[in-house]
């Protein structure tokens, strides 16, 4: 047999694809949340999740289950059999009722299943790749790619800052102290430096094993799923804050949640609005204070703004000069914290004016509107879910944080086994391969850790080498 | 003159790269020339006498697996043998052995001498003969054509070496032999990135003038790991023991002194060593608080009393080293017989490098060993084995093969060299192989010879020895696998002195066999399920295979979902600026190292998935997407 047709035949296998699920629809409060599942496990994930084996090209109105057969959501379930997709895979699309919380136990369950989140515009990528979409589109599945994957980073670097971050790396630092050792053990037996034998192994894997679980278990309050996708409001007093908050939430469904805590109540409310929470913060109320209960508020509502993903600039058009007050607050804030958020002016009560001309000359992203006459509140909404990424592809800070929890949990069963395998079998290599499982998982958040990084690490911290 | 013969591959070059080349593309039966500079010194161990150790061991029996010498050479050289990490799992363990280089040498020397299809001619060359991209031939030293198809060049550091003793410098390949200056410069005319690297040997020491009173001696495992699958530890001379001693502080201040005239410290030497594998110098001074370092004392050989001191590699002055040495315990009266130096090099970028360690610009030219950047016998030996059986390949006109990353660890070096490049000289450890567990030195010819068999490496011998152990492995598997103990049976009283509680119901050999307090020795002592294989070879491969059970198949998961995209080719004159939507840095990247494939891609550092599913539809838009090479 010649060296070629070895090659063809180890070649010619047909290799799977991973099985990948992602949210079709934005999310947050909407009318309608869809799950969307595409591969070859996507038929019985439809199975296990509706209790039915599901018809191809049939709607039908079922209960969706979790684990134990827990109903979460009834909705319509449909299943696509390849070729005959969007993707020119099996999919099966669940059409729920929405819900942040109850979508993301959904895709929880659906994860556990077997199945792994999907990359941003890889449903897109994959419909390219298999025929579904004609050559026309191409560009636009490659913009897509590009901006949906840009979009993630930047929803990922969102929702990474601040405490959680600092755990993830601390926790990363960490696991990497650990890999050193015990990679140095196994790779470099003969410089005196065997710490699999020696129990100091065994004690910072111990004090990971606990750190990942306090993450975890942070992760699963939801902590980082709800905090940090915040616009707020900010303006002089009767610019029209509030009146936009009543608009825009609506008045039966405006959730107008009061803050505990009598200091922060004057200086910040928050709403949801289809599902985004709102922070509203009145900037007159931002003052210096010697009263130090007030200044921990004020501290905090800084914190707010400096990390709000978006700032809604109000301001009213019926001043005397608009662009001025703008300015002012603007001004306000720049000197209270380093980098503003990106901003947008909105200039209310433009029913009372003529022209909204003269206003248009600013860097910044300017609307007009009115709540009394709620004339430009649908730009106004749709502007906010454009920059909030809550596009089509269903990647936004929502998925993001999806991943992150997952890598968290994945990392978590890691070393959980890693620990078995160093106090029951005393395997080395084993506790390496779990470890290094675990780092791959966390550097879905934090980056990319090669082997060859960890080898200079290990060239650095102990002196190698005959 | 022109050479009237025809050659189907000239391999340039007789260390452990240029004989593994020579010997496998002969195997291959193509005709093939062997163009040393010194006949006398084929097969030469030209830095530490040893061979082997975590991650090199690995590679030897790779290359054993695919008929190669150097296992064997070393079987019937070495005086020491050892498995480094037998206390840790099999996956990590690895075979070391002290080498009598005369020994090692003949060894090696008999096999090419022996070889049918291979000639041997001592005479340097000095020019690669070049036609329109293409290499055919070489020219030599006294102006003799040899013509080829293809050539492979395993030059090692003779390209532009310099060796350095303190503030001392000369041109040379290695100690006592000239470097290859005219090829050196002919290559730099090329269009390959070339670079410098640097390397050191320790000063040798005549074991006469040593007290080895005191010192710890450090005996070899009995009985003798034997490091070829086709051989025995009949093949094994007499073994003798190494010796250990350590540097004080008064060592270390007598270094600290020299270091005004350290050709490392005073930048007369611009070329990157091994972090890995520092001189005593570099020890000292980046870990100044560590007030000794370990040597290993490793015999030259049986006849003759030169040792090698091995953890002390300098290029300090003569005078410093000879101070240094008398300082260390057992070493008081030592008299040094060749004195330690550090040597640069050319190395050429291995990104400008097929998968078949054929060189992208000149096609027929294959390039191994320490000319890639690799440093170290093992790692000379796979590349040579790799660029001579592609060599031969190609003069055969058949398709390239080159093992993947999950298939040997032969695959994890040249992916590193070719997709990421090297900065100091590469050397392989069991860390750089994310298949780790899959990568066994135990399982290698199970990886390997089946494949070389089809290739025409293996030959006769080792095929059915090969085929012979995997047929008692299945049939050993089939059985533990067909049989059970029955609660309350002799046998499981039996067993109940290894395990916690007793069985309670019916359990397969098997599942017992991959619990952790069971072994298959242990189990093979219950009366009744033993007495169970002989051979300790197909008796290890079926616990391994056992207990590993669990993470080699997830490892095979893994491998199955990375290979969709693995072998897509890219085209080699692909644009990446023309992708839409590539950051400046990935297409930086990607431009510098021109993978070959899709997979190869995504393995350099920075290119991210998205930047992946980018070339995808860049290429599925033009039609130039398969999903096979």
């Amino acid at each position: 047999m010649s060296a070629t047709e070895i090659i063809g035949s180890s070649e010619q296998t047909e290799f799977q694809q991973d099985t990948i699920v992602a949210l079709a629809t934005p999310p947050g409060r909407g009318g309608v949340g869809i799950i969307r599942i595409s591969g070859a496990k996507a038929s019985n994930i439809g199975v296990a999740i509706t209790g039915q084996v599901l018809k191809p090209r049939i709607a039908t109105y079922l209960n969706f289950h979790l684990e134990n057969d827990q109903v979460v959501d009834q909705g319509i379930a449909l299943f696509f059999k390849n070729p005959h997709s969007f993707t020119g895979e099996d999919v099966v699309e669940l059409q729920g009722h929405g819900g942040p919380v109850v979508l993301d136990m959904l895709i929880k369950r659906i994860i556990q299943l077997g199945v792994r989140m999907a990359h941003p515009g890889e449903f897109s990528e994959r419909a390219f790749l298999n025929d579904k979409i004609d050559l026309a589109q191409a560009e636009a599945i490659a913009d897509l790619i590009d901006a949906s994957s840009e979009q993630a980073a930047k929803s990922a670097l969102k929702s990474l800052q601040g405490e959680f971050s600092n755990k993830v790396h601390n926790l990363v630092e960490q696991l990497i102290h650990l890999r050193l050792y015990v990679e140095a053990a196994i790779d470099f037996p003969e410089e005196e430096i065997d710490f699999l034998s020696d129990g100091k192994v065994e004690k910072d894997l111990r004090a990971i094993v606990s750190s990942i679980a306090q993450l975890q278990q942070e992760a699963q309050q939801g902590a980082i799923l709800r905090d940090g996708m915040n616009v707020v409001l900010a303006g002089k007093p009767n610019a029209g804050k509030s009146s936009l908050l009543n608009v825009l939430s609506g008045k039966d469904s405006a959730i107008v949640t009061d803050i505990p805590g009598t200091t922060r109540d004057i200086l910040k409310e928050h709403i949801h609005i289809d599902g985004m929470p709102l922070h509203i913060i009145d900037t007159a109320g931002l003052r210096e204070s010697g009263d130090h209960v007030e200044k921990i508020g004020i501290t905090r509502a800084w914190q707010a703004i400096e990390q709000a993903d978006r700032l809604l600039l109000v301001v009213d058009a019926t001043d005397k000069d608009p662009q001025a007050s703008m300015q002012d607050v603007i001004t306000f804030l720049s000197s209270h914290i380093q980098q503003l958020p990106p901003l947008t002016v909105v200039y209310n009560k433009c029913d009372l004016i003529g022209s909204t001309e003269t206003l248009k000359q600013t860097q910044s992203k300017t609307l007009f509107l009115s709540t009394k006459s709620s004339q430009g509140i649908s730009e106004l909404k749709q502007h906010l879910k454009d920059c909030m990424g809550y596009e089509s592809t269903g990647d936004g800070v929502f998925m993001a944080r999806r991943r992150h929890i997952e890598a968290i949990e994945s990392a978590s069963d890691h070393t959980d086994k890693a620990m078995y395998q160093l106090t029951t079998h005393n395997a080395g290599e084993l506790v390496a391969e779990e470890l290094r499982q675990a780092q791959n998982q966390l550097s879905e958040i934090t980056g990319e850790f090669s082997a060859d990084d960890l080898l200079g690490r290990i060239f650095s911290s102990f002196c190698i080498g005959k | 003159m022109r050479f009237a013969e025809q050659f189907d591959v000239i391999v340039i070059g007789g260390g452990h790269a240029g004989t593994e080349a020579a010997l496998a593309a002969a195997r291959m039966g193509s005709s093939t020339l062997l163009l040393t500079h010194n006949i006398e010194t084929l097969g030469q161990m030209s830095c530490n006498p040893a061979i082997g150790g975590i991650g090199k061991g690995h590679l030897v029996k790779e290359v054993d697996a695919l008929g190669g010498i150097m296992a064997r050479a070393i079987d019937k050289g070495g005086i020491q043998f050892r498995t480094l990490n037998a206390s840790k799992g099999p996956a990590v363990r690895a075979t070391r052995a002290q080498a009598d280089r005369a020994l090692y040498k003949a060894a090696v020397r008999e096999a090419l001498e022996n070889q049918p299809n291979l000639k041997i001619f001592q005479q340097a060359a000095d020019d690669l003969i070049i036609e329109n991209d293409r290499v055919v031939g070489v020219k030599t030293q006294m102006g003799l054509d040899f013509s080829a198809k293809t050539v492979v060049l395993t030059t090692g550091t003779f390209l532009g070496g310099v060796i350095h003793i303190g503030m001392q410098n000369q041109s040379g390949g290695r100690a006592g032999d000239p470097p290859s200056i005219a090829l050196a410069d002919r290559l730099r005319e090329l269009p390959f990135r070339v670079d410098r690297l640097k390397t050191g040997t320790p000063p040798r020491i005549d074991a006469k003038s040593i007290n080895f009173e005191g010192l710890e001696a450090q005996p070899g495992d009995y009985p003798t790991p034997v490091f070829s699958f086709t051989g025995s530890r009949q093949d094994h001379p007499k073994q003798i023991d190494c010796w250990i001693t350590h540097t004080n502080n008064q060592t270390h201040d007598v270094i600290r002194s020299g270091l005004d005239r350290s050709p490392m410290y005073s930048g007369n030497i611009e070329g990157i060593g091994p972090r890995y594998c520092p001189s005593i110098e570099d020890k000292i001074m980046r870990f100044a608080d560590k007030s000794s370092h370990q040597i290993f004392i490793e015999p030259e050989g049986l006849n003759t009393h030169e040792v090698y001191p091995n953890g002390i590699s300098t290029s300090l002055p003569f005078d410093v080293q000879l101070a240094f040495v008398r300082s260390i315990k057992g070493f008081e009266n030592a008299f040094i017989t060749r004195p330690g130096y550090a040597i640069e090099y050319d190395f050429f970028d291995p990104r400008d490098l097929k998968r078949s360690l054929e060189t992208k610009f000149i096609n027929g030219l294959f390039f191994a060993g320490q000319i890639n950047g690799t440093t170290g016998y093992e790692e000379a030996a796979a590349q040579g084995l790799l660029a001579g059986l592609n060599a031969s390949l190609q003069a055969q006109e058949k398709e390239a093969w080159s093992p993947r990353r999950d298939e040997a660890y032969m695959g994890v070096l040249v992916d590193d060299l070719i997709t990421s490049g090297t900065k100091e000289p590469y050397r392989m450890f069991t860390s750089r192989a994310e298949y780790r567990l899959l990568l066994r030195e135990d399982n290698a010819d199970a990886r390997l010879t089946e494949t070389g068999r089809k290739l025409g490496l293996v030959d006769d011998h080792r095929w059915s020895v090969f085929s012979d152990k995997m047929e008692a492995i299945a049939a050993e598997n089939t059985r533990l696998n067909k049989s059970f103990v029955q609660a309350g049976s002799s046998q499981a009283k039996a067993l109940d002195q290894f395990i916690e509680k007793p069985l309670s119901r019916e359990a397969r050999l098997m599942d017992l066999l991959k619990r952790p307090e069971l072994d298959y020795q242990k189990l093979m002592s219950v009366e009744g399920v033993g007495p169970g294989v002989k051979d300790e070879q197909v008796a290890l491969q079926v616990e391994v295979q056992a207990k590993y059970a669990g993470y080699i198949s997830r490892q095979q998961d893994e491998i199955n979902r990375s290979l969709r995209y693995e072998n897509a080719p890219l085209p080699v004159d692909l644009d990446y600026s023309d992708i839409n939507g590539l950051s400046a840095e990935v297409m930086q990247k990607l431009q510098d190292s021109r993978p070959e494939t899709v997979g190869q891609a995504s393995r350099i550092s920075g290119v991210t998935p998205a930047a992946i599913s980018l070339m995808l539809v860049y290429l599925k838009k033009r039609n130039l997407l398969r999903k096979s090479a």
